[in-house]
């Protein structure tokens, strides 16, 4: 009997390594075009991820964070459309690293190694037009909550600037999460900043440029250069700098401070922040506007958020039906802690339903902004949905609030927003307009029915 | 074959292994400890780092006030490192980084891993004068998974098991589970 049992193991073991898969052969593969991207020298992640030894030391952990998914770190599930830079093994690759470790990690034949990845040293788009760094840097303690800091920037320009693409480098890798580039032109946030005295000013999304409620405010949220109100986009850990498509770009009026509004995420040991920020103009305007749909519109201000002490199963949504045929290149989710899914369906003329975006486990920390593969063609119609839920109870172990207490719309990161962006342009330019006056008709609907609810 | 069997079994236990019982370990400066029988303490708490692991960094504060909150109180402490990878220098320079006072000592063959059975960083075994593992794994309970934190733990596994055991209570939870790094093998 045991004879027999150690027989069969000796066959097991000999069949399954005569399979194995081996790191230079199938594992080193997956490592440099999934994990290389953070887990290299001077880069986010702790340790690198390049060579046999650094991949065999770490192995069980290996296994164990791809099988789970939180490795590499993609929180879209997947969806009806293809994003570009998708960070998603697939099911044969993450059973390849399990049979790796299961299989006592085999290094293999030299030969079958593939050349390490390269990176672009500097900037991954080639030499930008105007480099900017914070002048002072911001001391990031050694622990506690995560922090959200608004840092205004001089840019000095004395002409208006159409903005292709804005790239970003961290001091201190390890504490900055993701930050949002938002433009100001009334010098709110540097004299907020220099009148404190202090390095950034506190809140989330630019914090000034939150509505302080009435039609005024939110009016000009609606913007003009598109995506978010005088956004220029953002930057998170292992996002590659892209330039918008099809020419596409951010307005940039002379004058303007740029404003980082920059999520950190305390590591043990305290950093000194100071980062730097790379702007790529073009040298033509753009022939085409784009803009943002935000549902529900200004983060989530007229959705009702108002979610009891230990509530569950809270949501909130906005639907937006197409007055032209647009097409959309890129999406983005907006909420603090406590939010849990995200779901933007768009139910075109024919019925058919498709996700744009799903995210069944939403995680403040990474708020990527996704570019679609190519344009998706929305037709005239075309209703979008997007649904937000909440989980306000002592069991969601990311509630901030510990017992939980009545959350409501805010700015702090304690409060609640919520709210999906999807960036359009008109399938014909001249429609340009009609898209954002049904936009527009859309956001003073919302704010008139808000208002007669109060 | 028994006879491994019934070493297992002991160590299981929670007792130490004979031979361990005086080994003695240089620290960073030179100072040599005797961590599995400090004869002055009323028990002995052995951090298991890794300075790689994002989890066990995470922890560097909190590791600094445990310590310094039981010296008082006669409890002894030790930051260890059992990555053969990490020298001296590297030890060290986590040591500047991290600010630990307590001393730090490298454990490249797991002679201290054997002894106490932890497996991962950051764990921690505590032991007592009649050098028996105490409590072994988590500080506290602020990972919920890998990437999951709570903003504050609302467990605290390890200062639970301090504070029965200087009441000569028993520990009510002696082992929980850790998330954080596996250690890496021992130098061979
Ligand atoms: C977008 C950047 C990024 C990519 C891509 C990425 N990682 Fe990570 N990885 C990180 C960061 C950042 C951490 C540290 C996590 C923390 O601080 O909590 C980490 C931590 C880890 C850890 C330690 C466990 C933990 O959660 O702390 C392992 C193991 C790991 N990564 C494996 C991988 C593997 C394998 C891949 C590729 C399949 C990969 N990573 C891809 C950024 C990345």
């Amino acid at each position: 009997m045991r004879m027999s049992a150690m027989l069969s193991l000796l066959i097991c073991a000999g069949v399954s390594s005569a399979q194995a898969p081996t790191f230079n052969k199938d594992v080193a593969p997956i490592l440099f075009a999934q994990c290389a991207t953070c887990h290299r020298p001077g880069e986010a992640a702790p340790f690198a991820l390049l060579k046999y030894e650094d991949a065999k030391k770490r192995g069980k952990l290996i296994a164990q964070v791809t099988q789970s998914k939180q490795m590499p770190p993609w929180k879209a599930d997947k969806s009806d459309f293809a994003f570009r830079n998708e960070r998603r093994l697939s099911e044969a690759q993450i059973a390849t690293l399990q049979k790796w470790v299961a299989a006592g990690m085999v290094e293999g034949d030299k030969n079958d190694l593939p050349p390490a990845p390269t990176f672009a040293s500097e900037w991954a788009l080639g030499k930008p037009d105007l480099v900017v760094k914070m002048p002072k840097a911001f001391k990031v303690p050694a622990e506690g909550k995560d922090i959200y800091r608004n840092f205004a920037i001089a840019l000095n320009l004395n002409d208006d600037k159409w903005v292709r693409a804005v790239d970003f480098r961290p001091s201190a890798s390890s504490v900055v999460h993701h930050t949002l580039f938002f433009l100001d032109t009334t010098g709110t946030a540097a004299k907020k900043e220099a009148d404190s005295g202090q390095v950034g000013s506190s809140g989330a999304m630019g914090g000034f440029r939150v509505p302080k409620g009435g039609l005024g405010g939110l009016g000009s949220l609606t913007g003009s250069g598109g995506g978010q109100p005088g956004s220029l986009g953002g930057w998170a850990l292992g996002a590659q700098a892209r330039s918008l498509p099809d020419g596409l770009a951010w307005k940039l009026p002379k004058g303007s401070d740029l404003i980082l509004s920059t999520h950190f995420h305390p590591s043990g040991k305290a950093e000194m922040e100071a980062s730097t920020i790379a702007l790529y103009f073009s040298d033509k305007p753009p022939t085409k506007r784009f803009t943002g749909l935000q549902l529900p519109i200004a983060f989530g201000f007229a959705a009702g958020i108002d979610i009891p002490a230990g509530k569950k199963d809270f949501s909130i949504e906005d639907s937006f039906v197409l007055p032209v045929d647009v097409k959309a290149f890129g999406i983005s989710a907006h909420a603090h802690y406590i939010a849990k899914t995200f779901n933007v369906t768009a139910t075109l003329p024919d019925k058919k339903t498709k996700t744009l975006l799903k995210i069944s486990d939403w995680d403040f920390g990474w708020q990527e902004q996704y570019r679609f593969q190519d344009y998706v063609d929305l037709p005239k119609g075309t209703k979008i949905d997007a649904k937000i839920t909440y989980d306000n109870s002592a069991d969601n172990p990311r509630n901030p609030t510990n017992p939980p207490r009545r959350v409501r719309w805010g700015k702090e990161s304690t409060d609640e927003m919520g709210s999906i962006t999807l960036s359009v342009i008109a399938a014909q330019e001249p429609e340009f307009s009609e898209l954002q006056k049904g936009y527009q008709q859309h956001l003073i609907a919302a704010i008139r029915k808000f208002g007669g609810k109060k | 074959m028994r006879c491994c069997l019934s070493l297992l079994a002991l160590l299981a236990v929670g007792g130490l292994h004979g031979q361990e019982k005086s080994t003695s370990f240089s620290d960073l400066n030179g100072r040599s400890h005797t961590p599995l029988s400090q004869a002055d303490k009323k028990a002995t708490v052995l951090f298991f780092l890794l300075p790689d692991c994002p989890v066990s960094n995470a922890y560097g504060p909190e590791i600094k006030r445990i310590a310094a909150d039981y010296e008082a109180k006669k409890v002894g402490a030790f930051v260890v490192h059992a990555d053969p990878d990490v020298t001296i220098e590297a030890a060290k320079k986590h040591v500047k980084d991290y600010g630990y006072a307590c001393p730090v000592l490298l454990d490249p063959t797991h002679i201290l891993v054997k002894a106490t059975g932890v497996k991962m960083a950051p764990e921690v075994a505590v032991i007592g004068p009649d050098r028996k593992v105490l409590y072994r794994g988590r500080i506290d309970d602020l990972y919920v998974d890998y990437g999951k934190r709570r903003p504050a733990p609302t467990q605290r596994d390890l200062r639970d098991a301090l504070d029965a055991i200087l009441q000569g209570k028993a520990v009510a939870a002696a082992t929980t589970k850790v998330i954080g790094c596996h250690l890496p093998d021992p130098k061979k």
